[in-house]
């Protein structure tokens, strides 16, 4: 009896552990910027999904694409509509892993530099990619920034030739996700 | 003046009209007022988040990117960023309280602030999808 009810509280407590590694955000922010000589555009997302496994170093992102709001509406039916089709591909996730992870210390406020290895799915093309960025753990949060850059043509993403002057071939992402201990 | 000037001015007058027109109303449009936008749907919150949970392709080829008029109590209201975020929790998952986020339009931050958790409220705003966690409206409104 004594024993059974041990093992009760050690499962529980490993559970407890277990829960308090995942640091999340449910109001991420990912913007991109694309520069050309004819003009630049750039659309911002607030609403990214992201989660970071402290202990594992797993780290997942979920991105709505209707959710990226532009200056312009018409740019922005033009990103969903023609370019990212978001009615066929309503999301853009991200899978992978902390590759560095014993040099990051979540128990000690600092920056860190991180990269990160993983699988981007854009546009329903998926490609593995390694990118580098930094954590900033501040009392037990951790928010993780990144900028790199996205060739369109790699996701499929086709631009009118009416318009290839107006669209840069490499998106520059920015990645601000700001991810609390989940409780 | 010659025929072919009185042309050429015409022609370059209608020109510049049509420059300015398209420059106005389709590439300078503005964004749809989602305040005054009609429903294009009104259920309940949980039924829609059921909707997105049970078969999330086809609740997403409903409802993404429609406005979506929603009743239902409130479980939190959350201020984030300049956002003013009402919730509307069912279940639990891998990122804590999942169901339905609307973003509200920065004019309803402040009667968003006032929105009671115990009575039930209807909102309105545009569904950009489901992230394996919530169905998320934005540029939400107060209907009653």
């Amino acid at each position: 009896m004594k024993t059974s009810s041990t093992l009760i509280i050690a499962v529980l407590m490993l559970g407890n552990i277990a829960f308090a590694q995942k640091s999340i955000t449910k109001t991420g922010s990912v913007s991109f910027f694309s520069t050309s000589p004819m003009e630049n555009i750039e659309a911002h997302n607030k609403q990214v999904n992201a989660a970071l496994d402290v202990a594992t170093g797993d780290f997942v992102f979920k991105i709505l694409i209707k959710s990226f709001e532009f200056e312009k509406a018409l740019m922005q039916e033009h990103f969903n509509e023609n370019y990212m089709e978001s009615d066929k591909y309503p999301n853009a996730t991200f899978q992978g892993k902390v590759t560095n992870l014993s040099s990051i210390d979540f128990t000690k406020n600092g920056e860190y530099d991180v990269e990160v290895q993983g699988k981007l799915t854009i546009h329903g093309v998926t490609k593995d990619v390694t990118e580098k960025g930094k954590f900033i753990v501040k009392d037990g949060t951790v928010q993780g920034l990144s900028k790199f850059n996205v060739k369109v043509a790699d996701y499929d993403i086709k631009i009118p030739k009416a318009v290839v002057n107006n669209i840069a071939e490499a998106i520059e992402v920015t990645v601000d996700v700001k991810m609390n201990p989940l409780k | 003046m010659k025929t072919w000037i009185k042309i050429g001015i015409g022609l370059a007058i209608a020109g510049i009209i049509g420059a300015l027109v398209v420059y106005k109303f389709i590439y300078n449009k503005p964004h749809p007022d989602y305040e005054t936008e009609t429903a294009d749907f009104r259920t309940e919150a949980k039924q829609l988040f059921s909707d997105f949970k049970s078969d999330e392709t086809a609740a997403g080829q409903k409802y993404n990117g429609k406005v979506i008029e929603i009743s239902g109590i409130p479980t939190s209201i959350e201020d984030a960023d300049s956002m003013l975020i009402v919730v509307f929790a069912f279940e639990e998952g891998m990122f804590g309280n999942e169901g339905i986020r609307v973003t509200m339009l920065p004019k309803f931050n402040d009667p968003g602030k006032k929105i009671s958790t115990s009575e039930t409220v209807t909102l309105k705003g545009f569904c950009t999808g489901f992230n394996d966690t919530d169905v998320i409206l934005e540029k939400g409104s107060i209907v009653k």
